[in-house]
């Protein structure tokens, strides 16, 4: 039987799919009788979305100008 | 547009741009230079470096084009260029390291059980459209602080979405390396995220 430590030391592999049936079965069971580590696997599965959202950038507009000059420059001389 | 439309767009773009079609090469620029750029910007952490990584990756690709031949996203082939670049750039640069040790993750138990119960379960936030203000500076501290070697994974992984592989590929790193310094990453982020919804209620 896994304890906490155990399930949550295996979720990346647990989330990717990637463990053999028999381990799977045993964090499922885990997670099961283990409301606290049902939120921690829900938590954990939604930590790379709200990051994704927290570091989104865009390019800014002069940056972009500049990057189609040199690409242009670069381009031109090439041919 | 659906990620398959723009797959398509991407790849008639790229028939021509390889054919010599210079507007459709700054078509495909123009649509993925804002992931490169974000790439390039969240691993240096510099604007003038994440610029001139953006110029260099559509460049070598440009050089490049005839070579690729489409059996991947233009999209995931720029990424991964950007991803080499950006490394490249980060290895000649020597910042100060935060020790592996600081990184933050669950407590347990000597029994292995949780030794703190999550009290707010705050992943439904995550699909909400937009984030608040204050979180999003607390995940880019957090991202920062995390030791170098667990950022660029977590960056490439979990942010630009490049594989197992293509990581491994570019770090040099094995993939069981990678996922381990994954799983950390993610469980200091989480942490952190989580910090920052208890902060009221847990007390300093």
């Amino acid at each position: 039987m896994y304890n906490c430590k155990d399930s949550i030391n295996l979720l990346l592999e647990f989330l990717d799919g990637e463990m053999s049936a028999e381990e799977a079965q045993h964090v499922k069971e885990h997670l099961r009788g283990c409301s606290p580590c049902l939120d921690f696997l829900r938590t954990y599965r939604a930590t790379p979305g709200l990051c994704k959202k927290a570091l989104a950038a865009k390019m800014p507009k002069e940056v972009s100008e500049k990057l189609t000059e040199y690409l242009r420059s670069k381009i031109k001389s090439a041919s | 547009m659906s990620d398959e439309a723009a797959r398509e767009e991407d790849r008639q773009l790229l028939e021509r741009a390889q054919d010599g079609d210079v507007s459709a090469f700054e078509a495909l620029v123009d649509a993925h230079r804002d992931k490169v750029y974000g790439l390039a910007l969240r691993m240096t952490r510099s604007e003038a470096d994440a610029a001139e990584i953006t110029q260099d990756t559509f460049l070598s690709a440009y050089q490049h084009l005839k070579d690729f031949r489409g059996d991947a996203a233009f999209g995931s082939w720029v990424h991964r260029i950007a991803a080499n670049h950006a490394l490249m750039r980060l290895r000649h640069r020597r910042v100060a390291q935060a020790a592996e040790q600081e990184l933050q993750g669950p407590e347990f138990t000597e029994r292995g059980s949780l030794a703190e119960y999550p009290i707010s379960d705050w992943s439904r936030d995550a699909e909400e459209k937009a984030l608040d203000a204050e979180l999003g500076t607390a995940i880019q501290q957090a991202t920062d602080q995390l030791p170098q070697g667990y950022r660029e994974v977590f960056l490439l992984k979990d942010v630009d979405g490049l594989s197992y592989e293509q990581i491994a590929e570019t770090t040099g790193d094995s993939i069981p390396a990678i996922k381990s310094r994954l799983h950390r990453a993610r469980l200091a982020l989480r942490e952190a995220i989580d910090d920052f919804y208890n902060r009221d209620s847990r007390g300093a």
